[in-house]
């Protein structure tokens, strides 16, 4: 369907306005569902613990790590605790 | 070198960031001389660890994002041959290119945008009523690709 179909059936005369409108929908579909899927590979560096959210991630699916022995990505489990160790300046 | 990651990773969400751990099961332990060694005094047991080696693209994230949200052809046509369309993204999107959606999606978010525009119009009862529609024909386009059995038991002098 056309933005201008779209606009059509919803009375809106501006586009930019339309197309924000219909930017924020999409964002609210890809919240609930999986309409879109996307992968994100990040390298792992030794005695790094913090690695960012890819910035564009609307809905987080399941991260993987690589099992280097048969070249394979798993899924790995949350954390539903705490650590106690907070932080480790010598890893 | 990582093996059963499944099993020996884990994370842990912190704001926008994730916490990595390794988990072992034994003490802590350098190399020395080509061979891992135990450090003398170490603590021997369950272990969360700061990740122990490198992996190039070794932490895989899926998820949802705007992937090509407008394209330059119907995505919901196929072409001739009945092959999927081959689409391009538009980064400045005009009212001839194609919301990159399938068409029931389509429908909801033209709810979505009576809604806003019922919203700006000091009606909110309207906007009410087309948010009700937009997410049912968003559990629609996702229920549309579910098939799901139901089985009940019925009593004996049940009337069937």
């Amino acid at each position: 369907m056309t933005i201008l179909e779209i606009m059509e059936r919803a009375g809106i005369k501006e586009t930019n306005l339309a197309i924000a409108y219909i930017k924020d929908a999409m964002h609210l579909i890809q919240s609930q569902g999986d309409d879109a899927l996307a992968t994100w590979k990040v390298n792992i560096v030794d005695g790094t613990r913090d690695y960012p959210f890819p910035a564009n991630l609307i809905k987080l699916k399941s991260i993987s790590v690589k099992d280097t022995n048969d070249d394979k990505w798993k899924k790995i489990k949350r954390l539903l605790s705490d650590p106690t160790v907070t932080e480790d300046n010598s890893p | 070198m990582s093996f059963d990651t499944n099993n020996t990773w884990v994370y842990k969400i912190s704001g926008r960031n994730i916490h990595l751990y390794q988990y072992l099961y034994s003490a802590t332990t350098d190399v020395l001389a080509g061979y891992s060694i135990r450090i003398p005094d170490a603590y021997f047991g369950d272990q969360l660890v700061y990740p122990d080696e490198s992996i190039t693209g070794g932490l895989r994230f899926e998820g949802t994002a705007f992937i090509e949200p407008f394209v330059n052809y119907d995505p919901n046509e196929l072409t001739v041959g009945n092959a999927n369309p081959t689409l391009t993204d538009q980064s400045s999107p005009d009212e001839d290119d194609h919301v990159n959606l399938s068409r029931m999606l389509c429908l909801a978010v033209v709810d979505y945008l009576r809604s806003r525009v019922a919203e700006a119009n000091g009606n909110l009862d309207l906007k009410e009523y087309y948010m009700k529609e937009f997410w049912k024909k968003v559990g629609d386009n996702h229920s549309n690709k579910i098939q799901t059995g139901m089985s009940y038991t019925s009593t004996t002098y049940a009337v069937k």
